[in-house]
């Protein structure tokens, strides 16, 4: 006979709230970089040179790509504010709703998609 | 990695590490849809029957979705460190070509895909615990769910880079 099936409330551990709290902060942050054009550093990859945050492409040196850069802020953001969000008591832990992990990257797609209008030419 | 290119060129090198970006992204794909499968339709167990009899989709959808947590981050992270490796080499000799000839749609469909993968990654912390907690009914809807998206962003991943390579292909 297997043992019962826990029924106890949810994201109560620190390291549940955290990831919890990452993920979606870490979703929402990686949108705004994108959309605002907020990377931590540019990447050259013709040249292999770093610029520190937004910096164009070089002339007569290749693209400039920010994903790198975004991925570095979104991760440090998410990961401060996942962070503060365990060390909150666990009555107001409990409270935080799963279903945003889920919900947030769904609702995050058309906006994507906008993002991206540039692309889809007819 | 500059030793390497003393044994192949580099073309050999960029194309074994396409491949192994591809073959992990296969068994990262196998692995999330028998897991979303498993989630979205459990069989349920019938009097008389042992737990594996059925007939394929059947036997497709009753693995144990815990047993693949661990596997699906381990790949993800995996595929996503080699695809961002890659990456700056798509940017030059890829998506400049692609470019020059107007598959703009190509292209932006190639954009989504590192956008939801990158979103992806950031869930795999919270998805595994949830996986972890797999006994915890309170954590039910979030897991499926959770475990449904992902398998969307890597089946969606997975088409739009197979179409970019098809686009470009090797060696041109």
């Amino acid at each position: 006979m297997s043992p019962p099936a826990q029924t106890a409330a949810p994201v109560a551990s620190r390291f549940g709230t955290f990831a919890l709290v990452f993920g979606i902060a870490f979703a929402i942050l990686y949108v705004v970089c994108d959309m605002a054009a907020l990377p931590m550093f540019t990447y050259h990859p013709g040249t292999d040179r770093i610029d520190l945050g937004y910096a164009p492409a070089r002339r007569d040196e290749g693209p400039a790509m920010y994903w790198y850069g975004w991925i570095a802020n979104s991760a440090l953001g998410a990961g401060i504010l996942g962070g503060l969000a365990a060390l909150l008591p666990e009555k107001i832990r409990r409270k935080f709703p799963m279903a945003l992990c889920w919900v947030v990257p769904v609702a995050l797609l058309p906006v994507l998609f906008y993002s991206l209008k540039f692309y889809w030419r007819w | 990695m500059d030793f390497v290119l003393d044994y192949i060129t580099v073309n050999t090198f960029w194309t074994i590490l396409f491949m192994v970006h591809a073959l992990l992204a296969v068994a990262l794909l196998g692995a999330l849809t028998h897991q979303a499968a498993a989630v979205l339709a459990r069989p349920r167990p019938r009097a008389g029957t042992a737990g594996a009899a059925g007939g394929f989709v059947t036997r497709f959808r009753s693995v144990s979705g815990p047993a693949y947590a661990t596997a699906v981050c381990v790949l993800w992270v995996l595929a996503f460190i080699v695809g961002g490796w890659i990456y700056a080499k798509y940017r030059i000799y890829v998506r400049i070509p692609i470019e020059q000839e107007g598959f703009y749609k190509t292209l932006g469909a190639f954009e989504l895909k590192e956008h939801l993968t990158t979103i992806g990654l950031g869930l795999l912390p919270f998805y595994w615990y949830l996986w972890k907690n797999a006994r915890n009914a309170a954590y039910d809807s979030a897991r499926k769910w959770l475990t449904v998206v992902l398998a969307g962003i890597c089946w969606y991943a997975f088409l739009a880079g197979h179409i970019v390579n098809n686009v470009r292909g090797f060696g041109l």
